[in-house]
């Protein structure tokens, strides 16, 4: 199984009276076990348009009820762009330009009325983002023809 | 203003035929300009022994640790679970109010943008009562 680490820093040299410095890395690993890592991954560069919300990663059924970690990254520059990140239409947060986020993320097909699809939209300006699923399979779907 | 960088990086030598590396760093800006934020909750540190549902951060509770983050700017959350991971069997539900986020097991981490308008906590749910302890930290303007 494959070896899949998270490292963050957060620092800082004038935020505090003293020197900010906090690190911590991790494993991704599969639900349930000591260290089994995740060995599936999707990385996507998109432009998101604005004016609409999308599924950025849609639930799935091999998805569901296991370790799964997203990333997304805003890659545009002008400061004010930024996508809004929701879940079930709860808004998460605003992810503004340059900023990134690392979250694990639960697919939970459990609740029919409870749509667990990370979903995106765009203010202000198109905006280029890249994203990450790691993730231990998903379905896909049925080729049609 | 203060300058405080988010720095990640993910790196894996096998989940693909090559090595896969990505590193980014952020400068935390207020909203919507290239202000340095500048208050932060501290770096709190939190145990838990139950499997109850409890508010980690009250968003716009008067008197409560994240009371001064102001709702619809720019506010980022680190949260890390620091327990051992054991087999894998325990975590800890983050939520958004009422809509999971995902789940952090022992030795995990999570940060991300928070939108702390009014009744939108964060709010955590463990998945036994065995005792589980959380550091955290609000970056905000």
């Amino acid at each position: 199984m494959a070896t899949t680490t998270a490292t963050i820093t957060l620092s800082s040299a004038d935020l505090l009276s003293d020197n900010l410095s906090l690190s911590a890395t991790m494993n991704l690993y599969q639900h349930n076990t000591t260290a089994t890592g995740l060995d599936e991954m999707n990385y996507h560069r998109l432009v998101i348009p604005t004016g609409t919300s999308f599924d950025l990663i849609a639930e799935s059924a091999a998805l569901s009820e296991d370790a799964s970690y997203v990333y997304i990254i805003n890659k545009n520059t002008d400061v004010t762009d930024y996508v809004l990140i929701d879940i079930n239409s709860e808004e998460i947060g605003r992810l503004y330009a340059g900023d990134w986020m690392f979250i694990p993320w639960d697919c939970d097909l459990t609740h029919a009325t409870a749509d667990s699809s990370i979903e995106i939209e765009a203010v202000g300006h198109e905006t280029i983002i890249e994203y990450a699923l790691f993730h231990n399979g998903e379905t896909l779907p049925t080729s049609g023809d | 203003m203060p300058t405080t960088t988010a720095t990640i990086t993910l790196a894996s030598s096998d989940i693909a035929d090559n090595s896969f590396s990505i590193s980014n760093t952020s400068t935390l800006y207020n909203a919507g300009n290239d202000t340095g934020i500048s208050e932060t909750t501290g770096l709190g540190r939190k145990k838990v022994a139950s499997a109850s549902n409890v508010i980690l951060l009250d968003a716009t509770l008067a008197g409560g640790i994240a009371q001064d983050v102001t709702p619809d700017k720019s506010a980022k959350v680190f949260i890390k679970n620091h327990n051992d991971r054991g087999d894998g069997s325990k975590f800890v539900n983050i939520l958004l109010t009422t809509v999971e986020i995902g789940r952090l097991y022992g030795g995990d981490w999570m940060f991300f943008p928070w939108n702390a308008t009014d009744g939108k906590d964060i709010e955590i749910t463990p998945s036994d009562a065995t005792e589980t302890t959380l550091e955290y930290t609000v970056f905000y303007e």
